[in-house]
């Protein structure tokens, strides 16, 4: 009869690993994130970060970024600079009122981790790679965004730099 | 009274808003600018009215168009980016900038003899 149950039981445990898939670690994001942006003039930051961040340095297979930040959110400092942001004649805020990216790999580099994925911003869909660490549950990635690629620009800014530079810092918790 | 107006006007809108610009202008501030600028008013004039026989209409002149330029200041100012409501701030600010031209205009005419 023992034999029995532990035969059942060991069935059991290789049925129910057929069935078990490794998941990544899901993290939260802390409200304390910053999205900074610096084009020369203007420069400045996006709130609204939120979406799915899967992330195991050991499993970077099953690790994924599904994040988006709300255009309507971009802060130059200056009133008038805002609104010019997210009207029609730049980011378009009505028509595109998210920036999303969606990592398909993430790999190890030599200063930290990459993510291949899809950038969509102002309608536009880019594959990007994004360089960035993790370390003390803090993700940072500093890498630059050429917003010609986009279709921001509207043709009255020839001093504006046509890279922007993107410095992203996000806390995370379990 | 450029000064005492500023405070006013700083106060009346911060309780129409509720939003706190005290980090980048304060009664501290509004009184040292509208003392400078109306300090440099009163040099500008002396020397106006020094130079040529039409100096106080020159002066009033430059005073008011010069103000008028000064609305440019204000609306470009970015502001820290942990301040919220920057659309906000040309409206606090911009009204200001004729409280000395005005303050000099009210008070202008007790100092002349007949």
């Amino acid at each position: 009869m023992k034999k029995q149950i532990y035969l059942l039981a060991s069935l059991a445990l290789i049925l129910a690993s057929a069935f078990t898939f490794i998941q990544s670690q899901n993290w939260k994001i802390d409200e304390s994130y910053t999205v900074k942006f610096d084009g020369g003039d203007p420069s400045g930051e996006f709130r609204g970060l939120k979406g799915t961040i899967q992330f195991d340095e050991k499993n970077l297979a099953a690790s994924k970024f599904d994040v988006t930040i709300d255009v309507a959110t971009i802060n130059t400092g200056n009133g008038m600079k805002n609104t010019h942001a997210k009207g029609a004649n730049w980011f378009d805020a009505e028509k595109y009122p998210s920036i999303a990216f969606v990592s398909s790999s993430i790999a190890k580099s030599a200063a930290g981790f990459e993510a291949k994925g899809t950038l969509e911003m102002h309608g536009v869909k880019k594959e990007i790679t994004l360089p960035f660490t993790f370390s003390n549950n803090v993700f940072a990635a500093n890498f630059e965004v050429n917003r010609m690629d986009f279709k921001l620009d509207d043709g009255r800014h020839p001093k504006m730099m046509p890279s922007l530079k993107v410095s992203i810092n996000v806390p995370v918790t379990k | 009274m450029a000064a005492i107006a500023a405070n006013i006007y700083n106060q009346i809108y911060f309780f129409a808003t509720e939003v706190d610009y005290s980090n980048i202008i304060n009664m501290g501030s509004l009184v040292g600018l509208n003392l400078g600028v109306s300090l440099a008013a009163g040099l500008l004039y002396a020397m106006l009215t020094k130079f040529f026989t039409k100096g106080a209409i020159i002066f009033n002149f430059v005073y008011s168009v010069g103000s008028f330029a000064c609305v440019i200041i204000p609306i470009a100012k970015t502001l820290p980016l942990s301040q919220p409501y920057p659309e906000l701030f040309p409206g606090l600010t911009v009204p200001m900038v004729f409280f000395p031209v005005i303050a000099w205009m009210t008070i202008d005419p007790l100092f002349k003899k007949d």
